[in-house]
């Protein structure tokens, strides 16, 4: 049997019983496997996971020992970001030297390809990057936009990123969805959004519903605000 | 009560709402689902001790609530997409991927019944206490009036249920009574707590 019953009167039973954790065995494997499907149940469930939820939280908190952070770390191959090891002093100062020369190298190349980006911007989680973006002007003005997603972009189930321009004194402006891993997009700018990159020292990345906010404006958790960086 | 209801968060345990603790949480999910690392280890510093209380007390050996506990937060960084933050409190999200992977574990386990858990008594209906009172239960001050409306075996039912991890089985060992009894408190105790939670 693979869709859950239409009883409601048994779903709420069953719904209070699994959450309570009461409800084993195979009935519980059942349940979890209908639950995926069936709204009603997830919304019998839900209810139960947030009614009961104060009489967990006045367990006293227990500190887990460090390896297990670690053994997590791991497990995802993450890479550890925090705590920052302390560089010695010549060992940073070096570190910027090269980074520096890194950039001015970029910047010349980018000099000498024809259809040079204008304007660029980075959008990077530890992990590694999740978009690039790249701004081509003519004679100044903002033209296109080309986002390229790197291996670890993906949207989150049942929403989309969006990407905004911030101009300094206005509204953001959005500058469509954001593709998924190793996906480009391309975009024509229009008159307001080339107003508005033109404007912009930033972007930013919200949440929102599949297909990108349907106010014009950022309506979910802003994720990422990061900087316009001129290329020249 | 505005407590915060994780610990070990020196700047934020003593002011921040409910309401600001779950946009923040909601937020680390968010940035967990766009694979950012340092999110993902945030949280962990919010809310696992927590998290290892709760499945301590279900697992009770500490190296099984530890690998559990390395489980969950795998699980939390494959599955941060699916959060929802309009359909649901972040804390009951990650709370429930705790608790059901604990229940996972105790098949394999196959524990002994738990002890009762150490809960302070709520206040017994007739004797209400002033509006300015501390609640035994943070920010629960509803489901608290609703258990006091239960006897107080079906309380304890409850409790050992959810808080300790104990199947209908355990419960009736533990409280001498027998099987059909535990699970008809049970049935009527949820039926009881849904009407007054839904009022």
């Amino acid at each position: 049997m693979n869709a859950a019953p239409d009883n409601p009167v048994l779903l709420e039973r069953l719904a209070a019983e699994y959450v309570l954790g009461t409800l084993r065995g195979p009935a519980r494997q059942r349940l979890e496997r209908w639950r995926a499907d069936s709204p009603l149940l997830e919304g019998y469930c839900r209810f139960w996971e947030e009614r009961l939820l104060p009489l967990l939280l006045q367990l006293q908190p227990l500190a887990p020992p460090a390896h297990v952070w670690s053994a997590i770390e791991q497990r995802l191959q993450l890479r550890p970001v925090m705590p920052r090891p302390q560089l010695p002093r010549q060992l940073a100062i070096a570190a910027s030297v090269l980074l520096v020369a890194a950039l001015a190298t970029l910047a010349l190349w980018r000099t000498l390809v024809p259809g040079r980006a204008a304007e660029v911007a980075t959008i990077s989680s530890p992990a590694g990057l999740l978009w690039q973006v790249e701004v081509f002007a003519r004679a100044g003005t903002p033209q296109r936009l080309t986002v390229r997603a790197g291996v670890f972009a993906s949207h989150p189930a049942g929403h989309d990123y969006e990407l905004w321009a911030l101009p300094k004194n206005g509204k953001p402006v959005s500058l469509g969805v954001l593709p998924d891993q190793q996906r480009a997009t391309h975009l024509q700018l229009s008159s307001p959004q080339q107003q508005a990159l033109a404007a912009a020292a930033q972007l930013a990345v919200s949440v929102e519903p599949t297909g990108g906010s349907p106010t014009g404006q950022p309506t979910g958790a802003v994720v990422f605000v990061v900087p316009l960086r001129t290329v020249s | 009560m505005p407590a915060s209801f994780y610990a070990g968060d020196e700047m934020n345990q003593a002011a921040e709402s409910d309401s600001e603790s779950d946009a923040r949480l909601a937020q680390l999910l968010a940035r967990c689902a766009a694979r950012d690392s340092a999110a993902l280890q945030r949280l962990y510093e919010l809310v696992a001790p927590l998290l290892f209380a709760c499945l301590k007390r279900m697992l009770r050996r500490r190296s099984v609530a530890e690998e559990a506990l390395q489980d969950v937060f795998v699980t939390v960084w494959q599955r941060a997409a699916q959060f929802d933050a309009e359909r649901g409190r972040p804390m009951a999200w990650l709370m429930s991927i705790a608790r059901y992977r604990a229940i996972d574990l105790l098949r394999r386990e196959r524990l002994a019944p738990a002890l009762m858990p150490d809960l302070p008594e709520p206040v017994a209906p007739g004797e209400e206490h002033g509006g300015d009172e501390a609640t035994w239960l943070p920010g629960g001050a509803l489901l608290e009036r609703c258990l006091a409306l239960l006897s107080p075996q079906q309380r304890d039912c409850l409790q050992l249920a959810f808080v300790a991890g104990n199947s209908h089985q355990d419960i009736a060992q533990l409280l001498g009574s027998p099987l059909g009894t535990v699970k008809s408190w049970i049935r009527r105790a949820l039926q009881s707590l849904k009407t007054c939670l839904e009022t």
